[in-house]
């Protein structure tokens, strides 16, 4: 038994969760300027622009991902070494396999002229998506740094990393959903 | 002035190379002078520090230089403004519009908040019985970060290029359209910069206060400090994202082609809102800090527990939460209709309701009080009618009628220089004043000290009392002079007098700093006959400060233990595990890698951008594989194995 004390993991949690705090008032910025702009928006409209089967496919990705870190929680609360990198490991792919979706769904906008300065419209578009996409790219260099740690360090600590990675990547999730629900749906049903 | 230089020609405002040569030769005095002293091991200490009380005395040191340089800026304009059709040295024009925006930008992000943020770190610590910021190294990351922005900011001038759109960057001014040279991209790179470190800076006194209080200090046992630093916490972790955004977005106006605040697609109104979401509890942020600092200060030299504890907290809360529902009372003018105005006319009038609790609750704690004037007590006394001022021209403006005249006048001038000079500065050299000896084991001055007070108030009321009728005569602020026809003529040249006491004041406050530390006055661990945790351990406060965790029993502690327990503090039978404290490099690494990114930015080097971004996150790597918890629980285990 480590003496490693839940002090000081207790501390990191909270602060953590202060932090999605921010960020989550920084993405509700975000969708209000989407929110403005949309309204109006001509040449293209947001029923030119989207289509449904990249974003199916895409959110089956990013969302299973919330499952098999929730696995690999599982697994690091038993201590279960395989299970850790069996679930981290599917969980970087399903990331690494939304980011490849994303890409070609940015490509095509930008070979049909959808690009970041066509309106306003794409502009805010852009800056939300855009910046969650960053956030899924960090949670990926983040699972590596994980990875190379796994087996390296007291389980106990390993243990704390990793559910304050899954806070993020909940986090990362949950925003998707809201760019789902609020992004594209309205102009896809 | 032009110079030939390798045949090229180049221009340089006088006032710009005055400027240089001045940085030059302070900063070749300054090497000689830590060089002689053998200072540089301090220096060291300091920059590598991860300790609440080093790193509040940085945040202080820095905010005073900063006040030092937007003073002067201040004089300049007050110069620039005493007679009519001046024209003072260089500073007409554009000139003017870049030494009122930095000024303004200076004062209240690297000036007001680094003095408030630094004098939490020093005491709020102390005074719930922790014994550290729950995140020393991220507490260091902050500091570095808020110095990276400020540094970005002031140098701007150097490198002649201002930031020139006012404080408020409104859009569409300060997209690339109407101004684009580098000057107001040193503005969004140096606030986002030292944002992110207020972000962080937040969430740690939040973590602090949430989670390392002394055992039995519930949180209504707690000192109005603590209690103010948390409200303003959350303020901050809820306005700052909101700025963040804002200037992200015009990030992208400014560097990347879209048209958000501009163009015929384009909002500029929307930059307004946006601004001013943050811009209005920025400014409860920058008051409620100060609020606690008095509430402290007039309990202890009123030997009286503070007035009214419960309805203070309160009070506290409903300002923070009103905060955020009057930000249009800044739009007055922009023509949102009737029902808008009228709405947020009404909650701004609302907010007269709890500042009134506060004041009185003040007045009588200092009712029947055995009150002490030490030079802390000075500045409380001198707050109060100077911020009731300020509060009610606040009210005068909030009636959205009459704010159509008001608006963008001298009166709205002195209207905020007497809620942020009389509120928060006046609340900050009380704080340095009062835990000075908690800082450094010695006190300033008091005489130096009350001669700084009265030099400062006096000088503050006519530098600003006048401004009011400029205004009411028609003088709109941010213009660069006025004819002797416009009747504003006198109350600018009395004002600018007043500036220059105000000089003169902090030039005393500068003398006693130096003077007190040459002539050391050692404090002993209580000075002030306090009544809060901090009294209780010694100064300047060390490493560990709290040798034993004490047991809190009751509001004022030190003040009980001293009435009923022959000043000893009883000690508590349970204790949490103290933040790990260490010696690092990488905050000032990091904080320097991210001031020469926003450069790379500012002048688009491209390659620059990707390397320094690419080694900014290899920080990220660096921390998450040498932190100092794994290597605790390394050694937890490598113990456990033996």
């Amino acid at each position: 038994m480590t003496t490693y004390n839940s002090d000081l993991t207790g501390d990191k949690k909270l602060g953590f969760v202060l932090y999605l705090v921010g960020e989550l008032v920084m993405f509700a910025t975000l969708f209000a300027t989407y929110f403005i702009f949309v309204q109006d928006a001509v040449n293209p409209t947001p029923t030119e622009v989207f289509k449904a089967r990249t974003l199916i496919i895409s959110s089956v990705f990013l969302l299973s991902s919330s499952g098999t870190i929730h696995f690999a929680e599982k697994a690091a609360e038993k201590q279960n070494t395989k299970g850790i990198a069996i679930w981290l490991a599917a969980t970087v792919l399903l990331a690494l396999a939304f980011m490849g979706v994303e890409i070609h769904e940015f490509r095509t906008y930008y070979h049909e002229g959808f690009t970041l300065t066509q309106n306003i419209f794409l502009s805010s578009f852009y800056i939300l998506v855009g910046l969650h996409a960053a956030h899924v790219l960090f949670g990926i260099g983040w699972m590596l740094l994980l990875a190379i740690q796994l087996n390296r360090i007291p389980s106990s600590i390993y243990g704390d990393k990793q559910k304050i990675f899954s806070y993020y990547w909940h986090f990362v999730d949950v925003i998707w959903i809201f760019i789902i629900v609020f992004v594209y749906a309205p102009y896809l049903v | 002035m032009i110079a030939d230089l390798f045949g090229r020609k180049f221009y340089m405002a006088s006032d710009t190379i005055g400027a240089w040569v001045m940085l030059i030769l302070s900063a070749i005095l300054g090497i000689i002078l830590i060089t002689r002293a053998k200072k540089w091991p301090i220096i060291r200490e300091y920059a590598t520090t991860t300790h609440h009380r080093k790193i509040g005395v940085l945040y202080l040191l820095s905010a005073t230089l900063f006040f030092m340089r937007a003073g002067i800026e201040a004089l300049i304009i007050r110069v620039q403004l005493a007679f009519p059709d001046n024209n003072f040295w260089v500073f007409q024009g554009e000139k003017f519009n870049e030494a009122f925006t930095t000024h303004g930008t200076i004062m209240i992000f690297f000036v007001a908040m680094p003095l408030l943020i630094g004098l939490m770190n020093v005491a709020v610590p102390l005074q719930i019985g922790a014994q550290d910021m729950a995140f020393p190294y991220l507490n260091a990351v902050s500091f570095w970060l808020f110095l990276a922005g400020a540094l970005l900011v002031n140098m701007s001038f150097f490198m002649t290029a201002s930031p020139n759109a006012g404080w408020t960057l409104y859009a569409p001014l300060s997209t690339d359209t109407y101004t684009p040279s580098a000057g107001n991209d040193y503005y969004i790179f140096g606030i986002q910069v030292s944002g992110i470190g207020t972000i962080l800076a937040a969430i740690n006194m939040i973590v602090t206060i949430v989670r390392h209080r002394a055992p039995g200090m519930t949180l209504m046992k707690m000192p109005l400090f603590p209690w103010s630093t948390l409200i303003t916490s959350f303020l901050i972790l809820i306005a700052f994202p909101v700025l963040t955004i804002a200037l992200y977005i015009l990030m992208f106006d400014r560097f990347f082609g879209t048209s958000f605040f501009s163009g015929p697609e384009g909002d500029p109104i929307y930059w307004q809102h946006l601004f001013w979401i943050f811009g209005h509890p920025e400014v409860y942020i920058i008051i409620l800090p100060a609020f606690g600092i008095f509430s402290d200060i007039i309990s202890t030299f009123s030997k009286k527990r503070v007035f009214g504890y419960g309805s203070m907290v309160v009070a506290l809360a409903i300002i923070g939460l009103l905060g955020f529902m009057v930000w249009v009372h800044h739009m007055f003018t922009v023509g949102l209709g009737a029902l808008v105005n009228t709405f947020f006319a009404v909650t701004t009038m609302l907010i007269a309701v709890p500042t009134g609790i506060k004041i009185f609750n003040w007045l009588f704690t200092m009712r029947k009080g055995v009150i002490r004037f030490s030079t802390p007590m000075l500045f409380a006394a001198g707050f109060i009618p100077t911020f009731v001022m300020g509060g009610v021209t606040g009210v005068m403006l909030s009636a959205a009628a009459a704010d159509l005249q008001y608006h963008d006048t001298y009166f709205v001038v002195a209207h905020f220089h007497y809620v942020i000079i009389g509120g928060t500065i006046l609340g900050a050299f009380a704080g340095i004043y009062y835990w000075f000896p908690k800082m450094f084991g010695i006190t300033l001055d008091e005489t130096l000290g009350k001669l700084h007070f009265w030099l400062f108030l006096i000088g503050f009321h006519i530098t600003f009392f006048p401004q009011h009728f400029a205004g009411l005569n028609g003088m709109p602020r941010r213009v660069y002079t006025y004819t002797a026809e416009d009747n504003v003529f006198v109350f600018n040249f009395v004002s600018t007098l007043g500036a220059f006491l105000m000089g003169i004041g902090t030039a005393v406050f500068v003398w006693n700093l130096y003077k007190s530390f040459k002539k050391p006055q050692k404090a002993g661990d209580d000075p002030w006959n306090g009544r809060t945790l901090e009294w209780s351990v010694p100064s300047p406060a060390p490493e560990h400060p709290f040798e034993t965790t004490p047991q809190v029993v009751s509001h004022d502690p030190v003040w009980e233990a001293k009435l009923h327990r022959a000043g000893v503090l009883p000690k508590a039978s349970k204790t949490r595990t103290a933040p790990i404290d260490v010696v690092s490099w990488q905050p000032v690494m990091l904080g320097s890698f991210m001031l020469f990114f926003s450069l790379a930015f500012i002048y688009h080097v491209t390659w620059l951008q990707v390397l320094l971004g690419i080694a900014i996150l290899g920080f990220f790597v660096l921390r998450a594989l040498t932190d100092e918890h794994t290597k605790k629980a390394k050694e937890d285990q490598a113990h456990d194995n033996v």
